[in-house]
């Protein structure tokens, strides 16, 4: 066609159709080009302008949130386009909806409110089938419905449906289609919603939970609730921590999902999972994965993700078709960047195929922590002491008058006290300061000035007691404790025992968890036991540990190979450990002890070291000390170098 | 009570230099930690115990690589109570609680008892 030919019949075109032209406006000025070179060909072209025109106004008067007019010229370019735009100067893609990358498409139907929801989705589906129509989330806005569906061929089909459909009352259904999905407005009634389905889906005995498409799940279908939004997985994520934290099997096959990068800081609460699939969603790069890393996976499956393409083109693999698994080399090579760096290093089974077990150097990058024990003593001799001396003094503790624990501190007792906030929990809004505990932390890599260390250094029981008064109203949790005995002597004990508390009274809203760490040095006092020396370190107990505060006691810990004999378990004569009566000091203080090892040199002719080693192992009895050299002495058995001064 | 005080101010200078270098050595030097106990000495793991400062290295050397940041408190008895955060590799630090019951040995510091926790629940 020669050119001076077209420009003649766009002229008469413009002429013939002057008044719809001014109608239309400048905005779609190419649009009418397009229309007049088609016009000039077709007799019918006339009829379908006006209809483009009518459907531009109704654009206008419905608010899609997405431009109207890019809308207005899919439908407009995909009805005309098989009906001789051949040549167009419009580029092929203009034609075609444009691809949603996340393969989501929101449906919109123009005066869909005069209709019944069923009646429209089921006139849909009908044109639809046969492929699969899943209407989400639909929703009525003003005149308009709107839905989503997840699949690309349906988006284009009910493009094309696109006033094909005749309805009851005369009109058209006009079908808008754009890519695109909603934001998730995440609150309560939804996340009871996923609650409610999550647990439909799981099975407890396998411990495996299953979220196949879990959007399209029948019980989710008015809500958009797909797992490729962040917000949504991490709802699952803390559903799955709450509720069924034990989880081992995982899978999400066809979700969408293409980013995993925000799971980073959750991974601990699937702690346990040992089974991912993750087959048909959308992930493109393998370092997706690193957000799993310090997961135990060892079977994953990814088959169906644009990354494995990656590996395809990269390596000659021969995908047989009957079970669709890796063959050749490609999976040694895939695997190694599913187990590269620290990624998922115990993966052994990828995409159903078994995996040569990893190979590492024979110094081992993994190093295993021994699991951690309730209990240690170094002497079970002392389980039932100390047992009997915590349940004691955590009671006294924990009522409103600490003035009994007099008794359970030895009159020259020491006592000094630390805070901090745990690692990454720090003081801000969301924790409950422990300010009250700051006044008086005796943190000495904080704390410089030698007056200030010895001034929050509590001296004798009075001191030490008069501050345990003063602190916050306590309710240990007994059953949380901690007990690690690691000293056991005639002479004295060391003790640590830590656990978590509530703090009552304290102007707290909810009583805040704490979590304190307690070195005791106990002696022997009369009948009894007495601290000598106590380092109290207060600090939050961690949400992990606020979690299972208060829980009701679990069932006895099997026997321990490194527990020498169960706390708990052991029984025993009572031993008085608190004393009723005042507790005489067994342990001299030390400007006595200065003077009891003088007396012995003197008496003794040894020297101060020698004496002070006499007193020390018949513990501070002056009288058994002197008959004990006096045997030792005509037994001839003490070195020369005891006599040296 | 000068007396008093001059001890407590000891023994504060032995539990800055000594967590100094006990944190160093597990840090960096960790085939040199027998020497920081008594021959005798024990250490409770999270409740994991281990006598003997040959074992006790050994036990230690098999922990994997660790960065601790400490604040630490001690007093007369040279018991020393540390808190801070380790870093186990590459795994999230978490907070710890650390004591230790130090005694002189001819002119060295040695450990009789170590008790270290992990703060962190029992179970899972």
């Amino acid at each position: 066609m020669p050119k001076p030919h077209f420009g003649n019949k766009q002229t008469t075109w413009v002429k013939d159709d002057r008044e719809r032209d001014y109608r239309i406006n400048d905005r779609i000025r190419r649009v009418t080009f397009k229309q007049n070179r088609q016009g000039g060909k077709k007799e019918y072209h006339g009829k379908d302008w006006s209809q483009a025109i009518r459907e531009h106004l109704q654009d206008e008067d419905v608010d899609m949130g997405i431009s109207s007019a890019s809308g207005r010229n899919y439908n407009k370019n995909y009805n005309k386009g098989k009906k001789g735009r051949k040549g167009s100067p419009v580029p092929n893609g203009r034609r075609k909806l444009l691809e949603s990358p996340t393969n989501w498409y929101k449906i919109s139907l123009p005066h869909g409110d005069k209709f019944e929801k069923n009646f429209l989705l089921k006139v849909l589906q009908e044109k639809v089938a046969p492929l699969p129509f899943m209407p989400i989330a639909w929703q009525v806005f003003g005149t308009t419905c709107t839905f989503y569906v997840d699949e690309d061929k349906v988006a284009e089909k009910l493009r094309s449906l696109d006033k094909q459909i005749q309805l009851p009352n005369g009109f058209k259904l006009f079908v808008r289609v754009y890519p695109g999905s909603p934001n998730v407005d995440m609150n309560t009634e939804l996340k009871e919603k996923i609650k409610l389905v999550m647990a439909k889906r799981y099975n407890s005995a396998t411990k495996a939970l299953d979220l196949t498409k879990f959007h399209a799940d029948p019980d989710l279908q008015n809500y958009f609730c797909a797992l490729f939004k962040p917000i949504v997985f991490l709802t699952v994520l803390e559903i799955i921590a709450e509720n069924i934290p034990e989880l081992e099997a995982l899978n999400l096959f066809d979700n969408k999902i293409s980013i995993l990068s925000f799971l980073k800081k959750s991974t601990k609460k699937i702690s346990n999972l040992k089974i991912l699939h993750m087959g048909n969603n959308k992930l493109r790069e393998m370092a997706q994965l690193d957000a799993l890393q310090g997961l135990p996976i060892v079977d994953l499956i990814l088959d169906g993700n644009p990354l494995c393409d990656k590996f395809k083109d990269q390596a000659t693999y021969i995908r047989t078709s009957a079970c669709n698994t890796w063959a050749s080399t490609a999976p040694l090579i895939f695997l190694s960047a599913v187990r590269s760096g620290k990624r998922l290093p115990k993966c052994i089974k990828l995409d159903g195929i078994d995996l040569p077990p990893p190979i590492s150097f024979d110094i081992a990058e993994e190093h295993h922590l021994p699991d951690p024990q309730q209990t240690f003593l170094c002497n079970s001799d002392g389980s039932s002491i100390v047992r009997q001396f915590l349940e004691q003094y955590f009671h006294i503790f924990d009522t409103d008058n600490r003035q009994p624990l007099l008794q359970a501190y030895h009159e020259n007792a020491m006592f000094s006290m630390t805070m901090a906030y745990p690692y990454g929990y720090g003081k801000d809004k969301n924790v409950s300061w422990l300010n009250w505990y700051a006044t008086d932390n005796r943190n000495l890599l904080r704390l410089q000035d030698p007056d200030r260390r010895s001034k929050l250094l509590k001296q004798g029981h009075l001191s030490v007691v008069s501050f345990l008064q003063e602190m916050p109203q306590t309710k240990h949790d007994i059953h949380s404790f901690n007990v690690d005995l690691t000293l056991f002597t005639p002479q004295m004990l060391c003790l640590t025992v830590a656990g978590m508390f509530r703090e009552l009274k304290s102007g707290h809203k909810i009583p805040p968890t704490r979590y304190f760490f307690r070195t005791l040095i106990i002696v022997p006092a009369g009948s009894g036991f007495c601290i000598a020396n106590e380092q109290l370190h207060i600090t939050n107990a961690t949400p992990d540990q606020a979690r299972e505060a208060f829980k009701a006691p679990p069932p006895p810990p099997p026997a321990q190979p490194n527990m020498v004999a169960p706390v708990a378990t052991t029984s025993s004569p009572s031993v008085p450990v608190l004393p009723a009566a005042p507790v005489i000091p067994a342990v001299p203080d030390a400007a006595m002890k200065q003077e009891m090892v003088q007396q012995m040199s003197t008496h003794s002719g040894m020297n101060m070291e020698w004496s002070m080693k006499c007193l020390e192992e018949t513990q501070w009895d002056f009288q058994r000390a002197s008959l004990v050299f006096q045997n030792l002495q005509s037994a001839g058995v003490i070195p020369p170098e005891a006599f040296v001064k | 009570m000068d007396h008093m005080k001059a001890k407590i101010d000891q023994a504060c200078r032995i539990a800055e230099e000594f967590t100094k270098l006990y944190y160093e050595t597990i840090d960096k030097r960790r085939h040199l930690m027998s020497r920081l106990y008594l021959e005798t000495g024990l250490l409770a793991w999270n409740g994991n115990g281990v006598t003997g400062n040959e074992n006790i290295q050994k036990f230690v050397i098999d922990l994997p690589p660790y960065r601790p940041h400490t604040a630490v408190s001690g007093q007369l008895t040279f018991m020393i109570q540390a808190s801070g955060s380790v870093k186990y590799q590459d795994k999230t630090p978490k907070t710890f609680q650390q004591n230790f019951v130090v005694t002189a040995q001819g002119d060295k510091w040695k450990i009789v008892s170590d008790c270290f926790r992990v703060q962190e629940p029992l179970v899972k």
